[in-house]
């Protein structure tokens, strides 16, 4: 009798337990119509995991680099591990999570996230940090990240956090429940579409140009973790026009690079030689650029990565010559198809 | 078993709730904060428009303005009535946000420039930055002012952050930014977009 009442409470709590999994399965943005930046971050764990070079940053590396042109043109085994607005300090506990699956030659830093020195914006934070898998490096980007309005619970419980959705839900937060599509290629998120730079406003004054205690203690802790892993890490700045890259932000990331020994690369001083056009090369205006200026900046930088570090032509390797053959066919479709979207004859 | 049902309805009615308005919500997507369901709702008879005498309703004034010939610009107005009023701007810019729809806009005149914030199909004013000293502050304040005349005008209520002083008014920032003892560039923010 006693078994059956044990068996009855046990059962019912695994009933709650197991609605509440799918409630929060159905509720929780699936990130795939729209808004699709937001799936990156977990795309990452389906991943083969013997990258040689990882990019980690925000939008400037996701929309502007393209591993599919590292493989094809060098050999190079990349993946990007961007997500919007990524804040430094989530790059530092993405590197490190990152590591706990491999350990890769090369880490390219985006430099832009320096100028934040506190959380930002909820949303943001959302995108970069409810991709990631459970770990201590999870806990710790959650915790560095949260707004004064953030609880730590709503992360560890989502359905806390997006219970009112329910009045939102469509149909693909019940086709995706279980399976979400991919939605980049290798982490890089593909435009072809143009719309040219122009009227990029002036900068505005800052009351301070100094970057931020806490920005630097992520990067001295990046720069630290890479060190003890053998890791070479590389900071670049991205060549997006616009948020503006002040003068005196490039004269601190010169000297500290300089000071610990880094490679540093300001793509926005080699425009010319990389080839960027921004009448052509950018999908919204200069900020970020679009699938040929990504190509041509990509192709610029494999050239960097293969005469300045120890990374090597793979493309002899079956298994991954294989991984890449597929990954370059799906690329070549999206391409294709988005040629097809906007009306560019190609 | 009943217990059981009973459970996972409660469990529902909780989940299932609405939030208050002093709450989060969600909005397409992605996490928005009560600050910018309260700007929402701020803003929300902005569409109204301009008075006759060209400023915007007095609904959506808020904090410090700005006035322009016959137009006063205040952050989280509307920015159709104020378009419409000031007429094309030198240049205009707009930035898709990394991730999410709609655009922050910036509207360059000579003398001043305004960014704007999407929310819903409308834009709002984000930011008000002058130009030079052909404009002023509606207390009469412009690039070249001694920081005595600032506090002369706005009081000694104020944050300092590095050379900039931030006086706060209503949930919105006018900033100051001082090169030595004079005034050098003006900026009213809007804070909504902090959170």
């Amino acid at each position: 009798m006693k078994k059956k009442k044990y068996f009855r409470i046990i059962a019912a709590v695994l009933i709650v337990i197991c609605t509440l999994a799918l409630l929060q399965r159905l509720l929780t943005p699936k990130y795939v119509d729209d808004v699709i930046e937001g799936a990156l971050i977990a795309e990452y764990y389906d991943e083969d995991k013997e990258h040689d070079v990882v990019f980690i940053g925000d939008c400037e590396v996701y929309e502007n680099f393209s591993p599919a042109v590292l493989w094809e043109e060098y050999g190079i085994h990349s993946y990007i591990r961007g997500s919007a607005q990524q804040l430094i300090w989530q790059s530092y506990y993405l590197l490190e999570d990152t590591l706990r699956y491999e350990t890769p030659k090369v880490v390219v830093f985006n430099v832009l996230s320096m100028k934040y020195n506190e959380p930002q914006k909820e949303a943001y934070n959302r995108m970069s940090l409810e991709g990631m898998r459970w770990s201590s490096s999870k806990v710790k980007a959650v915790l560095a990240s949260m707004t004064e309005r953030e609880n730590f619970e709503d992360y560890l419980f989502p359905i806390l956090r997006y219970h009112s959705r329910w009045s939102e839900l469509n149909s693909g937060d019940l086709e995706y429940m279980f399976q979400v599509p991919k939605v980049s290629h290798s982490g890089y998120y593909m435009r072809v579409d143009v719309k040219a730079a122009e009227n990029i406003p002036e900068a505005k004054p800052l009351a301070d140009y100094e970057f931020g205690e806490n920005a630097y203690f992520y990067l001295d802790k990046m720069v630290q973790l890479c060190e003890e892993k053998g890791i070479r890490l590389i900071l670049i700045k991205a060549p997006s026009l616009y948020p503006h890259w002040y003068d005196e932000w490039e004269v601190q990331m010169e000297e500290y690079a300089k000071e610990h020994h880094l490679l540093y690369l300001n793509f926005l001083e080699c425009t010319d030689e990389i080839g960027l056009d921004f009448q052509t090369d950018t999908y919204d205006g200069g900020l970020h650029l679009n699938l040929s200026g990504a190509e041509k900046l990509t192709s610029y930088f494999g050239q960097i990565l293969t005469e300045q570090t120890d990374v090597e032509d793979k493309r002899a390797d079956e298994k991954l010559a294989a991984i890449w053959e597929q990954k370059l066919a799906e690329y070549e479709k999206d391409k294709q198809e988005q040629y097809i979207q906007y009306g560019i004859e190609k | 078993m009943k217990k059981c049902v009973a459970v996972l309805l409660a469990t529902g009615m909780i989940m299932m709730a609405g939030c208050g308005s002093s709450e989060k919500v969600i909005e397409r997507d992605t996490a928005t904060t009560s600050a910018e369901v309260s700007s929402q709702e701020n803003t929300g008879s902005a569409s109204e428009g301009v008075t006759e005498n060209g400023s915007v309703a007095d609904s959506v004034q808020k904090g410090y303005l700005f006035l322009y010939k016959d137009v006063t610009v205040s952050v989280d107005a509307n920015m159709k009535p104020i378009l419409e009023k000031l007429g094309e701007p030198v240049s205009y810019f707009e930035a898709a946000s990394c991730a999410f729809e709609g655009l922050d806009k910036i509207y360059t005149y000579s003398d001043f420039e305004i960014d704007t914030y999407p929310q819903g199909e409308e834009d709002f004013v984000s930011a008000i930055i002058l130009k030079n000293d052909v404009v002023t502050t509606a207390e009469g304040i412009y690039i070249g002012c001694s920081r005595d005349e600032v506090t002369a005008a706005y009081g000694t209520d104020y944050s300092e952050k590095g050379s900039m002083v931030v006086y706060e008014k209503d949930g919105m920032k006018l900033c100051f930014l001082f090169d030595n003892e004079t005034v050098a560039s003006i900026q009213y923010f809007s804070t909504v977009l902090d959170e």
